[in-house]
């Protein structure tokens, strides 16, 4: 047990339950997609495309599905420069108050998802911005605004106050400091966060639900909604779409910027 | 001057710019100014519960469904008062905890061997087995746990194969844990990640070699060296897990709610607004006070690793 | 296509309200071809038309029969497009009401609405008057909305909350009283809504009470429900009772007859009842919100109108299987004879139907001690 093979064993014994129990669901689901009966179960009861082929026709999936890429890429954007910069200002500074501003900054986890959603669709009523889009995006950001500022703080621990200190001594002006020493080394912290708010504001449903109305419904509140009276295998078939897509954005992003690079050890 | 990138003409333009509207001798709120648009935009929600909390102090009049004009404490005391209320009050916090501890059970292996695999194949399939729950929703996700785990579903089938069986494995208090456990097991991870990596394997390597097993190693190491990470993994479980709704209402079977299924009846099935807000802000006011204990007991968390280094 | 003229829609502003009670011919011209998208001139006394309206749905077999049988024969009608909102009723309230409260345009034009739900937004003032609907002229007493003035909802058809079974656990027939679901080899194989909805008169007759004494005594019903509790049911929503059933989780269960319906369409062995104790008679409706622009306030109103011709309901009820609202409808072939299908006063003398009014203000307090007992 004490050996290097105990810890080999004992370490991947964790990692494949957590592995199995995270993917377990999704697969069963994936695969009830493929049923040619009226339900999902599994095995599927025979094999058909007949539920793909009915999203295939359902030309408001398919713009409820691109009104929900807009949702997150506005929440991805807004995040981003708002998420980096209190994540740095947190990790870098003496920040007076620090824990009540801490505390503060958690409210979007504190505060019920719900009492959310009704503050902000009384807030955004009272605004007359109901009724559009981008308040969407502007309010998934919010309730999730906690993960992007941790996901930059955490790796501005890498971050050297030496090296910044080093640029500065070299006549290196603030902002260049900024640009060219702060920001790349909290970068891995950026692309975590941005990942994960992207992906969250790509499948929010609960407060979204109070701020959309039917002309401007986005994938996953339309999803939910229609589970409330029945579930098909259709959602299943959307899922699969869904997965398919959002496997092509990460392939793609991942060519570009090496996705996996943030998470070595070195 | 001909030597220089055109961007770094940029920047000086920008640097001399940045100096005239913003001289260095303000660098004391520098950091003030890097958190006021976050300050601001959680501020939308503060707005938002403000609005809210004024329905807390009105009681809901059921011959006109209006919320009273008079203000008084009556939603406060029946909240505070009622066993329902207590009940569900209980499951929330103990869940919460129990949810916390097992998820960080679990997560610091996996974020411990993803970062520190030496398979780049590997490492993405760990990654993608983090974000694959996310797009099948959590109610689709309940369905499947249903046909996993429901009295006909696989587990119990193969169960029956043994001769025993089957056993009611969804629809109470421990699925309600479980299924919070697999929602909150990638959240957990991806905060946790950074903190591994933070820790030189040279470090252990060195501990190794005075003679330590791996196991006094990761225990005096290890998880000190990622405390920070477990701090803020433990918070966002803790607090996400202390305000959820769709896993106790689906996996619970109905009779294991949680705070938020509490306030959502209010809000959307008894339209008692008044009462709905009150719960919501007693829930913010308890989810804040145990951060703040958090806090109190150790520090900051992730937050502290920047700047512990000055 | 768009340029033929249907004869019978030039009409004047005011007889179109009659008009749609013919829409049966209507229906069959437009079957033959004579369907007309945009309407002619002689509707230019007519309040401009929207592209579309918002109708609120439930998803499911729900909203296809409201389609099939409301919502696209109106389009052919008038050329207005129909698009469904299938958000929850319980979700569209708090929106609704915070557009009338802060005077936007709603978020809908026609909300289909359990009747107790939308008693309480007509007690809110947040309804339109429906009393100038001409298709009402013709319409059964149970269209009427209890204890509330005038038409602030028009209810357009009845169910029962029936007893649901699966047929194999029953081998020596049918339950024939509520008192079953005690019965302990059903221990954790039974259903409820979650808060307990439709399940309180009942409970209220077999644990003892009289339903005259709702809402003044229900100790009875409690009673009963605390020993229900000891059986450790399911409590669920509509889509949980039919996935239950389909997934061998329950051989009993207290819900809607058109979700048992659902399964066995879905091929799952299951039959209902209504025991002697009786069963939850209740009623659904539509209803527009305030704050509608003049010219949509109009149209809303026409779909209304529209839902209660004996056509539109013959189909959009057929899907539901559910009794309507307009005389001489004929049942589903399934459905004839069946208790969820109550026709005849004979058949409504074993339902129990309490006046929406003495529910909507009691409902908090029930719905609170129900969950008070499941919860505990």
């Amino acid at each position: 047990m004490t050996t290097a093979r105990g810890k080999t064993i004992f370490l991947w014994t964790l990692v494949m339950i957590s592995v199995v129990v995270l993917s377990a669901p999704t697969l069963v689901v994936l695969g009830a997609s493929f049923t040619a009966g009226n339900m999902i179960t599994f095995p599927p009861q025979g094999l058909s495309l007949k539920w793909y082929a009915s999203i295939a026709q359902a030309t408001d999936l398919r713009e409820a599905f691109l009104r929900s890429l807009y949702v997150a890429l506005i929440c991805t954007l807004v995040a981003i420069p708002v998420g980096t910069l209190a994540g740095i200002a947190l990790a870098k500074y003496a920040v007076r108050f620090e824990k009540a501003l801490q505390i503060y900054l958690l409210l979007p986890f504190t505060i019920p998802l719900i009492g959310s959603g009704i503050g902000l669709m009384l807030i955004f009523g009272n605004a007359g911005i109901l009724g559009q889009l981008w308040p969407v995006g502007i309010a998934c950001c919010v309730i999730n605004l906690p993960f992007m500022i941790w996901a930059v703080t955490a790796s501005a621990g890498s971050l050297d106050p030496d090296l910044e200190l080093a640029a500065a001594n070299c006549g290196a002006p603030p902002l260049q400091t900024f640009l060219l020493v702060t920001l790349p080394a909290v970068t891995p912290g950026v692309i975590t966060g941005s990942l994960l708010m992207f992906i969250l504001a790509l499948n929010e449903f609960l407060v979204s639900l109070l701020l959309v109305d039917a002309r401007i419904v986005t994938l996953p509140v339309q999803i939910y909604n229609s589970i409330r009276s029945i579930i098909t295998p259709d959602l299943a078939a959307i899922s699969v779409v869904f997965i398919g897509c959002a496997a092509l954005a990460i392939t793609i992003l991942d060519r570009l910027v090496g996705l996996d690079v943030f998470l070595k050890s070195k | 001057m001909r030597a220089y990138p055109l961007t770094w003409r940029l920047l000086d333009v920008l640097e001399t710019g940045l100096e005239k509207v913003f001289p260095r001798r303000l660098a004391g709120i520098t950091p003030y100014l890097m958190l006021a648009p976050a300050v601001l935009l959680v501020g939308l929600l503060v707005l938002g519960l403000f609005q809210v909390a004024d329905g807390s102090l009105r009681t809901l009049d059921t011959t006109t469904f209006l919320m009273s004009e008079s203000y008084s404490l009556d939603n406060f005391r029946r909240a505070l008062s009622e066993p329902l209320f207590r009940n569900v009050a209980v499951k929330s916090f103990a869940g919460s905890l129990i949810v916390t501890a097992m998820t960080l059970v679990l997560a610091l292996p996996y974020a411990y061997v993803m970062v520190r695999t030496k398979s780049a194949a590997l490492r993405k399939i760990l990654l993608i087995a983090l974000f694959l729950p996310f797009f099948i929703g959590q109610v689709v996700r309940a369905y499947g746990w249903l046909i996993i785990l429901g009295n006909q579903g696989l587990v119990n089938e193969a169960l029956s194969f043994l001769g025993i069986g089957p056993f009611r494995l969804i629809y109470n208090y421990p699925a309600v844990l479980f299924g919070l456990i697999q929602y909150m097991l990638p959240f957990a991870v991806l905060m946790l990640a950074p903190a591994v990596t933070a820790i030189p394997e040279e470090t252990e390597a060195a501990a190794e070699s005075l003679g330590a097993n791996w196991i006094q190693t990761f225990i005096h190491v290890v998880l000190p060296m990622a405390r920070p990470g477990f701090v803020g993994a433990g918070l966002v479980v803790m607090t996400l897990s202390l305000t959820d709704f769709a896993i106790p209402a689906i996996l619970g079977g109905g009779s294991q709610d949680f705070i938020a299924n509490a306030i959502y009846d209010q809000f959307f099935r008894t339209s008692d607004q008044g009462l709905g807000a009150t719960l919501a802000l007693l829930l913010v006011a308890a989810g804040s006070t145990l951060v703040a204990i958090v806090f109190a007991l150790v520090g900051t968390g992730t937050l502290q690793m920047g700047r512990a280094k000055q | 296509m768009k340029d033929l003229k249907n004869p019978v829609l030039e009409l004047t502003r005011r007889r179109f309200l009659g008009a749609t009670a013919s829409l049966g011919s209507v229906a069959a011209l437009a079957g033959a071809g004579l369907s007309t998208v945009s309407l002619p001139r002689a509707f230019a006394a007519e309040p401009e038309k929207p592209k579309e309206i918002i109708v609120r749905a439930w998803g499911g077999s729900w909203v296809d029969s409201l389609k099939a049988g409301v919502s696209d024969s109106f389009t052919k009608l008038t050329g207005i497009a129909v698009r469904h909102d299938l958000t929850e009723d319980n979700e569209i309230q708090p929106k609704v009401w915070a557009a009338v409260t802060q005077k936007r345009v709603p978020p809908i034009h026609v909300n289909w609405d359990t009747t107790t739900n939308a008693t309480k937004s007509a007690l809110r003032g947040v309804t339109e008057d429906l009393s100038d609907l001409s298709n009402l002229a013709t319409v059964t007493e149970l269209a009427k909305p209890v204890g509330l003035d005038g038409y602030p909802i028009v209810n357009t058809y009845g169910y029962v909350y029936v007893l649901a079974y699966r047929p194999s656990a029953f081998p020596d027939g049918p339950p024939t009283s509520w008192k079953a679901l005690l019965d302990p080899k059903f221990k954790g194989r039974i259903a409820l809504y979650n808060d307990g909805i439709g399940f309180h008169f009942p409970a209220q007759v077999a644990g003892g009470g009289k339903v005259e004494d709702i809402p003044g005594n229900m100790q009875p019903a409690w009673d009963f429900i605390t020993k229900v509790k000891e059986q450790r049911p399911l409590l669920g929503e509509d889509p949980d009772f039919t996935n239950w059933f389909q997934n061998g989780e329950i051989d009993l269960a207290c819900t809607i007859s058109t979700n048992a319906r659902e399964a066995k369409k879905n091929g799952v062995d299951i039959k209902w009842v209504v025991p002697q104790e009786g069963a939850k008679f209740e009623t659904d409706g539509l209803w527009i919100p305030k704050g509608l622009p003049e010219n949509e306030l109009y149209w809303a109103k026409q779909y209304i109108n529209h839902a209660l011709t004996k056509d539109a309901q013959q189909v959009w009820l057929d899907g539901l299987g559910l009794p309507g609202v307009v005389p001489g409808l004929t049942p589903p072939a399934d459905l004839v004879g069946d208790p969820s299908y109550p026709t005849t006063p004979e058949d409504f003398k074993h339902l129990i139907r309490v006046s929406n009014k003495i529910q909507v203000e009691n409902e908090s307090a029930w719905f609170g001690k129900f969950k008070a007992i499941m919860q505990s």
